[in-house]
């Protein structure tokens, strides 16, 4: 009786032990209020990310990525960003006529360019030019876009198709995704013998091979617009921030990422 | 009085209306099964809300709808053994015990636990849990718990119905230590007439959900017309006496009232105790002459007060020896040969081994 | 082992899923007592609201949430206003999420318990002078232990999954709101994010395993003390 009741005891303490830990583990990290917030279009992940840890010593950066138009009515429905990066013109003047986003603060970031690619082991040619067969070479399968509706990669993707005459015969066979990111994905796990996506998308992943790039007239120009949130809690730092990333030493980080 | 209780209530097709007073010692609320008596314990405790009436405990108005006082049952102070105990499982016996002690302020207490562990014998399973206990040990929790709320009234539904024989007559002992021994007003609800004749100072006779007759057992049960509820096959008398001898060789005790003495074997009395005898009328046999040459060790003189035909076979003759009333179940064919009439005097007899230790109750 | 991006998930994960139960119980108890104690004309209808999380959709929860309490919205601008209190796209944005869609099972579990309750031993204790919070306290919370227990534990692991109504109402910002599942579905869209997928997927596995495996030893073990070791040699 005596030593099952020192055992009791035994796992009493360390059953308490083991719920402190867990509180502590689990216990808020006091208020975050110098931390900038960046909602940023999903293409700048690996870019962005290397950006933000090289910032550290100045401010801490969180990065949420989504497709542009997912942030925007974040945003537009109070979410607490600081900073936003879009993928195009179109979802930042959106903000910009609801007086969401400081104008004056606004500026054109980066620049990228759309690529049609296929998974790394795809033996698959083609050329990219007026009616070109894209649906043949799909036959059954899917080609995996971020969503044409409205995500940026997407429409420059329709729009690219379009011009070139082959989107007809291929918006039926559009797999779309979410954000350009998960399109990646998508070809380079094989799911997909077919994608639209950024030039910067294309070099980051090894599991996918370029298979053409789209002339260039055949979408508008891929243009990145940042600007300062209104509703931010540390304009000044997110200014600060903002400038950063067109300086120079930014630019050569965006540079080695293909931007 | 300790105990004065008017209520009425209407519950489905069946209506309680019942009026009694009683008090100090043990009350019997004695009855069928259906006759209302469950209820207006519940009444008196407060589970139950009279339509109209008044329920009073030791010149405290618990319920009074004239005035509109409703005393909340938590506020009673009314302790109530119910017949499944009803002990709680997740809790040990002295927790069990303790419950309601801590509910009383302090100043009411006037019981301790270790008066009721002493007087109910629970010493040796205070951390036990109830699930561990017998019928019996459970029952004494049960009523050393209800005791240990230091109650104004004790209120006991049945509290042997779930227990065998012998479990029966051990609570009966403890019960009758309570009486003795403490100074609260008990309620007594049952449907056996031993328990009951046994255990009452003062018997109230439900049926139907009224009162029929409340007073003395050895009245209520000497009267012929209640033979309906008190149960014709158990008819009988109920005596007060005193141990004066007891015999070594053939271990008789001598029992004595007003009206003689009573031989009975096996009773555990000491010489001086007082001991209820209940005599059934299915025993007691009536001579004109006091009878010569017979085994039966118990004459008893007496005048014939009430006689009362139950059929065609047979009639109860009521005796009255002292101040007792003695019942006898004869034929009719006898009550014609002896020419019985009320008035006549006669001898009442009754067979020893008659009289078991079932009859035979402390006083 | 483990990158900070998941160790954040999962601190994030386990935080929102204690503060949801700890703060939903209470009223998960309430609805229990309710509903299987009190008869009322439409009651039907308040069993019914309380079950719609079960079969709603989720982003359907989360998008009734962002129109209510998002800073625009009725509730949300009046908790701004008054009491300096934002929700969306805050970690207890997602506890209220979690906590409106485990609700259910928790008022289910306690429920069940609470019809199994001997009315007897209340109305006994009553007699002994313990006035309705007493009884609650004394008898009735302690048999409502092992329905709480399995509520509580089957919530909490709804709570670690949860992904429709969170990402909706509070989005996706790591650190903040970005909870296990969320962060596993990030990583399924960023190349090379199959390792940190597959390893958070492995915990979220365990973590559901281990919860419903508490809630079934210390159920066991509650239901043997209120029974008090009747079956026990």
């Amino acid at each position: 009786m005596g030593s099952g009741k020192r055992k009791d005891l035994g796992t009493r303490v360390a059953t308490l032990w083991l719920i402190a830990q867990l509180f502590l583990f689990i216990a808020p990290i006091p208020a975050a209020a110098q931390d900038l917030i960046v909602f940023a279009a999903a293409s700048l992940k690996d870019a962005l990310d290397a950006i933000a840890r090289d910032y550290q010593p100045t401010a801490k950066v969180v990065v949420s990525y989504a497709a542009s138009p997912t942030l925007a009515k974040q945003i537009e429905n109070a979410a607490p960003a600081d900073l936003f990066i879009s993928a195009d013109l179109d979802w930042m003047d959106y903000l910009q006529a609801r007086k969401l986003i400081n104008a004056r603060s606004r500026v054109n970031l980066l620049r990228n360019r759309l690529i049609l690619i296929a998974p790394a082991d795809s033996k698959v040619t083609l050329e990219i030019k007026p009616g070109f067969a894209l649906a043949a070479a799909l036959g059954n399968s899917r080609l995996a876009m971020a969503n044409p509706a409205a995500v940026p990669a997407g429409k420059y993707g329709k729009a690219a198709l379009e011009s070139l005459g082959v989107w007809q015969s291929v918006a039926a066979k559009v797999a779309p995704a979410d954000n350009v990111r998960a399109a990646l994905t998508l070809v380079s796990r094989g799911e997909a013998p077919f994608g639209i996506v950024y030039r910067t998308d294309a070099i980051a992943d090894k599991k996918v091979k370029i298979v053409g790039e789209f002339p260039a007239g055949s979408y508008p120009p891929i243009i990145y617009p940042a600007a300062v949130v209104v509703a931010s809690r540390n304009a000044q730092k997110a200014q600060a921030l903002l400038d950063y990333l067109g300086s120079a030493h930014a630019r050569a980080l965006f540079a080695r990422y293909g931007f | 009085m300790s105990l004065r209780v008017d209520v009425a209530r209407k519950l489905g097709a069946f209506v309680l209306d019942a009026r009694f007073e009683a008090g100090a010692g043990i009350t019997a609320l004695f009855g069928r099964s259906g006759s209302g008596k469950t209820s207006l314990v519940n009444a008196i405790a407060g589970l139950l809300r009279p339509d109209r009436g008044l329920v009073e405990v030791e010149g405290q108005t618990l319920f009074d709808s004239s005035r509109g006082i409703d005393m909340s049952m938590s506020r009673r102070r009314i302790g109530y053994v119910f017949q499944e105990g009803r002990l709680f499982p997740h809790l040990s016996v002295r927790q069990n015990l303790l419950y309601g002690w801590w509910f009383t302020p302090r100043k009411e207490r006037y019981v301790g636990l270790e008066h009721v562990v002493e007087l109910l014998g629970l010493g040796q399973f205070l951390e036990r849990r109830p699930g561990e206990l017998s019928g019996g040990e459970k029952q004494r929790v049960a009523i050393g718990r209800a005791l240990l709320a230091s109650p104004r009234l004790l209120l006991m539904d049945e509290p042997l119905a779930s227990l065998d024989a012998q479990r029966k007559s051990e609570i009966l002992r403890y019960i009758e230590r309570l009486r003795d021994e403490t100074s609260i007003p008990i309620l007594y609800v049952s449907h056996v007439i031993e328990e009951v004749v046994r255990l009452a100072d003062t018997l109230v006779l439900m049926s139907d959900g009224k009162v029929q007759a409340e007073g003395r057992p050895d009245e209520i049960m000497g009267r012929l017309d209640l033979h309906p509820q008190t149960g014709r096959y158990e008819a009988g008398a109920v005596i007060d006496t005193r141990v004066a001898a007891y015999d070594e060789k053939f271990q008789l005790s001598t029992l004595h009232f007003s009206g003689g003495d009573l031989l009975v074997p096996n009773v555990d009395g000491l010489p001086g105790e007082r001991i209820r005898v209940r005599i059934r009328a299915r025993d007691v046999s009536l001579a004109l002459e006091p009878p010569v040459g017979t085994s039966i060790l118990n004459v008893l003189r007496g005048r014939i007060a009430e006689i009362c035909p139950r059929d065609e076979v047979v009639a109860d003759v009521s005796v009255d020896v002292g101040n007792v009333s003695v019942l006898a179940r004869i034929t009719r064919r006898s009550l014609d040969q002896l020419r019985l009439s009320p008035g006549m005097e006669v001898y009442a007899m009754v067979k020893s081994v008659a009289l078991d230790r079932h009859s035979v109750g402390f006083a | 082992m483990l990158t900070p991006v998941e160790i954040d998930a999962l601190q994030l994960s386990l935080r929102v899923a204690f503060w949801s139960v700890l703060v939903s119980l209470p009223f998960a108890v309430a609805a229990a007592m309710v509903l299987a104690r009190l008869n009322f004309p439409g009651k039907s209808l308040i069993d019914a609201v309380v079950h719609l999380p079960l079969v709603l959709p989720p982003v359907v929860i989360g998008y009734v949430l962002l129109l209510l309490l998002g800073r625009r919205g009725p509730i949300g601008s009046m908790l701004e206003q008054y009491l300096g209190v934002v929700v969306a796209f805050r970690w207890t944005g997602a506890a209220i999420a979690s906590g409106i869609m485990g609700f259910p099972l928790m008022v289910r579990a306690i429920r069940l318990s609470v019809e199994a309750i001997d009315r007897n031993l209340e109305a006994a204790a009553g007699t002994l002078g313990a006035n309705r919070s007493w009884i609650f306290a004394t008898i009735t919370l302690p048999f409502m232990l092992p329905g709480l227990l399995t509520g509580v534990l089957l919530s909490f692991a709804r709570s670690l999954g949860e992904f429709g109504a969170t990402i909706t109402f509070v989005s996706n910002i790591p650190g903040e709101t970005q909870t296990l599942p969320l962060a596993l579905y990030s990583f399924t869209q960023s190349p090379g994010g199959d390792g940190p997928a597959l390893r958070l997927c492995a915990i979220a596995v365990l973590l559901s395993v281990a919860a419903l495996f508490a809630s079934e030893v210390l159920v066991r073990r509650a239901s043997r003390q209120l029974r008090g070791h009747e079956l026990a040699g």
